[in-house]
């Protein structure tokens, strides 16, 4: 019994880390913009398929390129990291493409809503038309050298469960430290804070936004990677779903809290773990009955800071 | 190019782009929309598919008489269900009530594929047809199209709609100017919701089969683009919006898989060329002022 629940909460605590990563992602673009980058979730999907093409997997693309594939196959942690820079590198296109045109000219905040969405839907569609509709499972050999599963306290872990939860666990801490101790991540925050000040202070906050962006994107692309190699890739629509769990997490947590999307992020893998196998279909439904009962108690989030309104 | 089941197809767009544009006009970006299509749609299929008494035929035929009664009744349900909700969610502000309502859909879609009798995965298909041929929907969807247009055409001029621009300038001054700013913005979430329930019975008839994908994200991203692109400062521009954007995916159908992008390219790239959509108030001052100028000027 203990270890059935054991087991169902290291489960859920996995699937938490990766929401926390796409909720990361969320949070460090809207503390610096005050916005929501909707192309996280598309950006999710590119991370998986870049991770699996690294590794050497092959594609068809419809069969319209029956298997297709790198000439070389990198090993599985390095084509991840790669994978993840790479998406990092993408979601700055996004930037460019999406954001900075209306930023120039001081558009709607609404405008970049739908046209971050467009980004979204140009990179999922891309993927579709270049790799196929159909899905596509990791090589065996993915994470050949490690055991199948491991015993924990008398509960079976899938070890890729355990994997998953490490690098999260990993991601985080590094994501934490480097925005309290190093320079540029304190810069990073001052830029959140007030824009104007941070610039008067000699902060590149252009530089600072390029930053946040790449570090949104290689989340996300982390985290496409992880579930991945872990359950498959079902299709180039693979990440909406992660990213409307994560938009959900975001404000469970508090915009634009770091903390606060770490939080959320376990909390719904948690809660989703916890719900019983005969009403799976009504899972992904939790997350947004959650979100629902949280933005009407609590506006703010879990963790969030109240925000005053100007007149 | 544009047959008569496209004409349909772009009519459900516009109806759906004014039903997002009329909480907009009240200052409140709603994502709701596609989850009151999904439930007047849901709702339209199982009471023509299950109900004899609505006189469905064995040969699939339907009383026009019945399908007028489920657009009310669509319109109606989804009209209750936003009034319910609308208390709830029309306290949040922004961003946070576009979540909100993006959880809405959401938990409708996941509702309506789990739920033990409105078809699962598959849906509800053959739901009977009160016309023989798409031709027959031109119609009803122009009728529902004209009366939209007429009821954001008569709020330009009414106190209601006096007051949900005046909340879209400023809530706070709406406020103190002693204008019941919850009452307004839940008028307009109720319309948008009736309105998208309508579209949304006549549209299960329309396309025969209904399920759950028929509202999800991507149709309230889709719809929200119809505003936005077609110009969110009346209700032409989400017409316009509707019909091109519907029109766009299946006149690009012949340059084949390419055509999503592109689709997402218009999405990504128009707000920088039409900040304020392709109807913008100045083009309308102009239209107006021609249309006085053609009335002072005898016909000759």
């Amino acid at each position: 019994m203990i270890e059935t629940l054991l087991q169902t909460l290291l489960n859920g605590a996995a699937s938490g880390g990766v929401y926390a990563l796409v909720a990361l992602g969320y949070t460090l673009v809207f503390s610096v913009l005050g916005v929501i980058n909707f192309a996280l979730g598309a950006l999710f999907s590119l991370g998986g398929y870049l991770t699996y093409l690294l590794m050497g997997g092959a594609i068809s693309a419809n069969g319209g390129l029956p298997g297709w594939g790198l000439p070389f196959g990198l090993p599985f942690p390095l084509a991840l990291l790669l994978a993840a820079a790479l998406t990092g590198l993408a979601s700055l296109g996004v930037e460019r493409l999406a954001f900075t045109p209306l930023r120039r000219r001081n558009a709607e905040p609404l405008l970049v809503l739908i046209t971050s969405l467009g980004a979204g839907l140009v990179l999922v569609n891309l993927l579709q038309m270049l790799m196929g509709a159909e899905g596509y499972a990791f090589p065996a050999t993915a994470l050949a050298g490690l055991p199948d599963a491991v015993v924990l306290g008398g509960a079976r872990i899938r070890s890729v469960q355990v994997l998953l939860l490490a690098v999260c666990a990993a991601a985080v801490i590094a994501l934490t430290l480097w925005l309290e101790r190093s320079r540029s991540g304190r810069a990073l925050k001052a830029v959140a804070e007030d824009a104007t000040t941070a610039r008067l202070l000699g902060i590149n906050s252009d530089a600072m936004l390029r930053l946040a962006f790449l570090l949104s994107g290689a989340l996300a692309g982390l985290g496409g990677g992880l579930i991945g190699v872990s359950i498959s890739l079902p299709g180039p629509y693979v990440g909406i779903g992660y990213g409307l769990k994560g938009l959900a997490v975001l404000v469970l947590g508090g915009l634009g809290s770091v903390p606060g999307a770490i939080a959320g992020g376990l909390l719904m893998g948690l809660a989703e773990a916890l719900v019983p196998g005969e009403a799976s279909g009504w899972r992904d439904a939790l997350a947004f009955a959650i979100l629902f009962a949280v933005l009407l108690l609590r506006p703010t989030g879990l963790l969030g800071r109240r925000l005053v309104e100007k007149v | 190019m544009i047959d008569n089941g496209l004409l349909v197809q772009m009519l459900i767009g516009a109806l759906l782009g004014v039903s997002v544009y009329l909480p907009l006009a009240a200052g409140q970006l709603s994502l709701a929309t596609p989850a009151f299509y999904a439930v007047g749609g849901t709702l339209a299929a199982l009471l023509s598919t299950t109900w004899p008494a609505l006189g469905a035929g064995a040969d699939g035929s339907f009383p026009l008489a019945s399908f007028l009664l489920e657009l009310l009744l669509g319109g109606l349900l989804a009209g209750a269900l936003a009034l319910l909700v609308g208390r709830l969610v029309l306290r949040l502000q922004g961003i946070y009530l576009a979540i909100a309502t993006i959880a809405l859909v959401e938990i409708v879609r996941v509702a309506i594929l789990n739920l033990p009798f409105t078809g699962g995965a598959i849906g509800i298909f053959g739901i009977p047809q009160p016309f023989p041929t798409a031709a027959g929907y031109l119609l009803p969807a122009l009728g529902l199209l004209a009366l939209a247009g007429w009821v954001c055409q008569r709020l330009e001029v009414m106190p209601l709609g006096r007051a949900m621009a005046a909340i879209r300038n400023d809530e706070l001054a709406a406020r103190c100017m002693g204008i019941d700013t919850t009452r307004v913005k839940l008028t307009a979430f109720v319309l948008s919701a009736v309105l998208a329930g309508s579209t949304g019975a006549l549209a299960a008839h329309f396309l025969n089969t209904w399920n759950a994908r028929q509202g999800s994200f991507d149709t309230a991203v889709t719809m929200l683009a119809f505003v936005i692109l077609g110009g969110s400062r009346s209700w032409l521009g989400p017409v316009l919006g509707g019909l091109l954007l519907t029109a766009l995916p299946e006149l690009l159908r012949p340059v084949g898989d390419v055509r999503l992008v592109l689709f997402g390219l218009v999405i990504l790239l128009g707000p920088s060329v039409f900040p304020q959509g392709l109807i913008t108030p100045g083009l309308l001052e102009r239209l107006g002022r021609l249309g006085e100028r053609a009335e002072r000027e005898p016909q000759t």
